[in-house]
């Protein structure tokens, strides 16, 4: 998000540094150009018009619902916009203690070892997410084979998993472990 | 910027001098290191107040890994100074026996 604030500001800096130039042109009479004209010169004389109509109903107190509900729309998304930016980011790093972090990737590799340990699981996806305290998000889904008992496989993965990371020292706040069933066909684990 | 590196060279050597360091990480995005004129240091990065140490692990632990960033720490907070330690894990590599 904040990419898309950049290229907002950056668009709306260029714009404004554009006018800049066409305004100093115009201010100076340079040539044929008159201020009156810039509306014209531009293509934009309807819009010209229309701010024009617009700043007067302002100002007469006589907007129309469609142009209040624009404006509200226009200062929510400002609104998103600068909480977004201002938000802090996100860490990259899952923190174990103070000072001591370890990445998202040894986290991911460690949990898939775990899952993996089991001979029934065929396959395991594991996504990490990092939390500003110390610990991580695990997020598991472990490939089985079709008519598992998929409960018992699941309590199997997840004390596997936890095991695992608490041997190693990584605090998990919150453990998810999804049993799919898949054809092991198409697994990383083939079965014939 | 020279005292940089050779903080950076010396604290490298401590963390490898630890048990259960397999070696030192490079980070994950950009490079961690620390530049110097046509050198530079992987795996540390030297900072004004902060030194940051990225770590590859050796599996099995040698006891859990908050233990053995602490004991990276001990080794390395002679060198450092008053600057703070971080312990980046960047991974854990299962020793070949």
């Amino acid at each position: 998000m904040r990419v898309f604030n950049r290229i907002v500001v950056v668009l709306l800096l260029a714009g404004l540094t554009a006018l800049g130039i066409a305004m100093i042109v115009y201010a100076f009479d340079m040539g044929d150009h008159r201020l009156a004209n810039l509306p014209q010169a531009i293509g934009l004389s309807g819009a010209s018009d229309g701010l024009n109509n617009f700043a007067t109903n302002a100002e007469s107190g006589s907007l129309n619902p469609l142009d209040v509900a624009v404006l509200a729309a226009i200062a929510l998304v400002g609104l998103i916009l600068l909480f977004l930016e201002l938000k802090p980011p996100s860490p990259r790093l899952v923190r174990m203690q103070t000072g001591t972090y370890i990445t998202r990737g040894a986290v991911e590799n460690e949990a898939v070892t775990a899952a993996e340990e089991g001979p029934e699981v065929l396959e395991s996806a594991v996504s990490v997410n990092v939390q500003r305290k110390p610990g991580a998000k695990v997020d598991i889904a472990a490939s089985v084979k079709r008519g598992e008992d998929t409960g018992r496989l699941q309590t199997g993965v997840r004390d596997r998993v936890q095991r695992r990371l608490a041997d190693v020292g990584v605090p998990v706040s919150n453990l998810k472990v999804r049993v799919v069933e898949a054809d092991p066909r198409e697994t990383k684990t083939r079965v014939n | 910027m020279a005292d940089d590196l050779q903080l950076a060279r010396a604290a490298r050597e401590a963390a490898l001098a630890t048990e259960g360091v397999r070696r030192l990480g490079t980070g994950r995005w950009a490079e961690a290191a620390t530049y110097g004129p046509g050198d530079k240091v992987s795996g540390v990065v030297v900072e004004p107040d902060e030194v940051e140490i990225h770590i590859v692990v050796s599996y099995p632990l040698v006891g859990s890994i908050p233990a053995l960033a602490q004991r990276v720490r001990e080794k390395v907070s002679l060198i450092v100074g008053g600057r703070a330690t971080t312990i980046v894990i960047d991974d854990l590599e299962v020793d070949q026996v």
